[in-house]
């Protein structure tokens, strides 16, 4: 009997072949999407947006800035292949929790969907991670390959995510689609200065959070000793004494990000482990096509 | 209150075992890797002491784990009012049997309840009781009696048999059976010039009859392991070997080892210088033979027809005792103790029949032969029986170990209800240590 509940996060990342995964989470996906949540900068006018520094002036609507005294630019749907480059954090820190899905599993998952979405739709998609590079193309070999190369990945170390951005919209090459999925621990400042610069290239950035629950809401119990993945550093902490401290910290910490990348134009989708990658990425999706 | 086993007790310092163990596992955090430390703030010294205050309950649960096992291992006994009521009600009999098996030893009286009885049978009532004794020692709690059923003749039971039952002990006597026909009982060593005999005696009815055995000593019949020793001059030697020679061709009882006399013939001027006694402290069985000395008729005879006598005026004082005198009324036989062995001086001529007589006085005296009206078949008067009964006393308190039901199990019961509610504050702990979904989750979805 069919049923439109989404898959677990747990059993589609006990699945080892990741197109199986991104066909699954693809098919839950698409059916709720009426059109292409991808556009580009095509001849065919979509809507005005407000104009952000950086765009180009030819599409700056010049006669409704004469009647209305406001700068807007025309957005089109591109006619040509988008050319999308999901970049993917590698670090240590995503490699968390232990013994459960991981955001670095988590996020694998939601990478192959969304290749498989692009490739589907007949645009180009590539992949940028630390050690990792795959230009955009379009072609079912090429997602295969994608797709593989998405497979072989391993956390590890530290990403230097800032580069990895840096390294991707460079290598995007004309005006494209950059999905950065992290949980953007990095260096705040050199991260949004990197995707500042990637969208004065021109280039439609994405911002895909992961976290998992555990470190939203610091549940633990007993007295503890938490170990930084990446630096080794550690720290012993009365989760019950620090609960309420850490909460109102990594509140601000999104609020933060989300509310910086808002305001640069820039699209902020928070994605919990323990949601189905199906619901997540509807979500992403659906907003970009409003 | 009282303990089996109080030295157990020492090991509740074991208490300490699960406040160490408490403090020295908390000191170590379980360590949890983490993506980031950024938004945490160090806690340590605040989680150990908040640690300490939050198991408390686990901690104390521990210890009284412990404490319970300790002290039930250690055995306690509640000896309330109605345990003792119980004890009290009760009674443990212990029937020590000679002759035939009789009915009404182990039987119950009126109102009392008869929890163990057993019957003791011996060689004699004497070992009946002892063992009986050891029974009655490892009883539970309950009233103690002996019950003697036999003929009770005298000589089967005697007052130091009775001296060892302990006060709180009831005794009971049961005169059963008859008194037997026959006794025959041994009755001394005696010596012959053919070496030692046993003698056995027995007694049937108004007929006495002595049997001698060889107890096979052939050197027993020379000087040499003579008890006495008979200090003479040298012309009065013959005379000495003649009479000791008649004694033993008359037969005599032969004394223990340890009894030893000597014999000073005072009419020779070398032995006079010889003669010595003790300080005067004189051991029983000297003071036995000094009397029956004196008591020995056929030696005052003898004496009261000698001539002689010890002319130095210190027999005549103490510690000498006058034994005989001669017929002309002066001292002949005198008698002291030295450190360990009676001495005897005489005044009489070594030629005289006085001599062998006194030779034969001194060994049969301190030989100490029993009297053998005791060893007749006499039943033990009644009067006696009823000054030794004596009702079972209420127990004394009561060696744990004896006791069938204590106060063990309800710690033990204490320790396994302690053992699972320290399972469920454990396990509870552990789940409120375990990762919870928060209010969070509605938020960030």
């Amino acid at each position: 009997m069919p049923t439109d509940a989404p898959c677990p996060p747990d059993v589609l990342a006990g699945i080892a072949d990741l197109e199986l995964v991104a066909r699954i989470v693809v098919e839950g996906l698409v059916s709720g999407l009426h059109r292409s949540p991808f556009h580009g900068y095509s001849a065919e006018f979509i809507q005005y947006r407000r104009y952000r520094p950086g765009d180009d002036l030819k599409y700056v609507d010049w006669k409704l800035l004469a009647r209305t005294d406001r700068v807007y630019t025309k957005q089109f749907r591109e006619t040509t292949n988008l050319a999308a480059s999901i970049v993917i954090d590698t670090s240590a820190s995503m490699d968390f929790p232990a013994g459960a899905v991981t955001k670095f599993r988590y996020a694998v998952i939601v990478a192959a969907a969304l290749a498989s979405v692009i490739a589907g739709q007949g645009d180009a998609a590539g992949l940028v991670a630390r050690d990792a590079f795959l230009p955009p193309r379009s072609g079912r070999q090429h997602l295969r390959r994608l797709l593989a190369l998405l497979a072989s990945l391993t956390p590890g170390g530290v990403w230097g995510g800032a580069e990895t951005v840096r390294r991707a919209a460079d290598r995007l090459g004309r005006r494209g689609l950059l999905i950065v999925i992290s949980d953007f621990y990095d260096d705040e400042q050199r991260m949004a200065g990197e995707l500042r610069r990637a969208q004065r290239m021109g280039h439609d950035v994405a911002q895909l959070q992961v976290l998992t629950r555990d470190e939203i809401a610091l549940p633990y119990g007993r007295d503890v000793e938490f170990a930084d993945l990446e630096s080794g550093a550690r720290i012993p902490v009365n989760p019950a004494l620090a609960r309420r401290g850490y909460r109102d910290a990594i509140a601000e910490f999104l609020e933060r990000t989300r509310s910086t990348a808002l305001a640069e134009g820039r699209q902020h989708t928070l994605l919990v482990t323990d949601t189905a990658p199906e619901r997540a990425l509807r979500s992403f999706l659906l907003a970009r096509q409003t | 209150m009282v303990w089996l086993h109080p030295v157990i007790l020492f090991a509740l310092a074991a208490v300490a075992a699960p406040i160490l163990i408490h403090i020295l596992v908390q000191r170590r955090a379980e360590v949890v890797p983490f993506p980031t430390l950024r938004f945490l703030r160090s806690t340590a010294i605040v989680s150990i002491r908040r640690h300490l205050l939050e198991d408390r309950l686990l901690l104390a649960l521990r210890i009284a784990i412990v404490a319970a096992a300790v002290t039930a291992v250690a055995g306690p006994l509640l000896v309330t009012r109605a345990r003792r009521d119980v004890w009290n009600r009760r009674i443990v009999r212990a029937t020590v049997i000679s002759g035939a098996p009789t009915a009404s030893g182990g039987a119950s009286r009126d109102g009392e309840r008869v929890v163990q009885t057993r019957e003791f049978r011996g060689p004699s009532l004497g070992d009946g009781i002892r063992r009986a004794l050891e029974w009655l020692d490892a009883a539970p709690p309950a009233r103690r009696e002996l019950v003697v059923s036999a003929p009770l003749t005298i000589g089967s039971l005697s007052a130091a048999d009775i001296a060892d039952v302990p006060p709180s002990v009831g005794l009971r006597f049961e005169r059963v059976g008859t008194l037997p026909a026959e006794r025959t009982v041994s009755y001394g060593r005696v010596r012959a010039v053919d070496g030692s005999i046993e003698r056995e005696v027995t007694l049937a009815g108004a007929q006495t009859s002595v049997r001698d055995r060889s107890a096979g000593d052939p050197k027993a019949g020379a000087d040499r392991g003579f008890p006495l020793d008979v200090l003479a001059a040298p012309p009065a030697r013959p005379f000495v070997d003649a009479a000791i020679a008649a004694v033993l061709g008359e037969r005599v009882w032969s004394p223990p080892e340890a009894h030893r006399a000597r014999l000073v013939l005072a009419s020779t001027e070398h032995a006079t210088a010889e003669v010595s006694a003790g300080n005067g402290d004189m051991q029983p069985w000297i003071a036995d033979a000094i009397v029956r000395l004196t008591r020995d008729a056929d030696l005052q005879h003898a004496s009261a027809r000698a001539a002689g006598a010890l002319e130095e005026p210190r027999f005549s004082q103490a510690p000498w005792v006058t034994v005989a005198r001669s017929r002309d009324n002066r001292l002949l036989i005198a008698a002291a103790a030295s450190a360990d062995r009676l001495v005897v001086v005489s005044g009489a001529p070594p030629s005289d029949v006085a001599l062998p007589i006194l030779v034969r006085g001194i060994v049969n005296a301190i030989a100490g032969v029993a009297d053998i009206v005791p060893l007749e078949i006499v039943p033990i008067p009644d009067a006696q029986l009823t000054a030794w009964s004596r009702p079972a006393a209420p127990p004394p308190t009561p060696r744990i170990d004896r006791v069938e039901s204590d106060d063990r199990r309800l710690l033990w019961i204490a320790v396994l209800g302690l053992l699972l509610v320290e399972t469920w504050v454990r396990r509870a702990a552990r789940r409120d240590a375990a990762p919870a979904h928060v209010e969070e989750s509605a938020r960030v979805a």
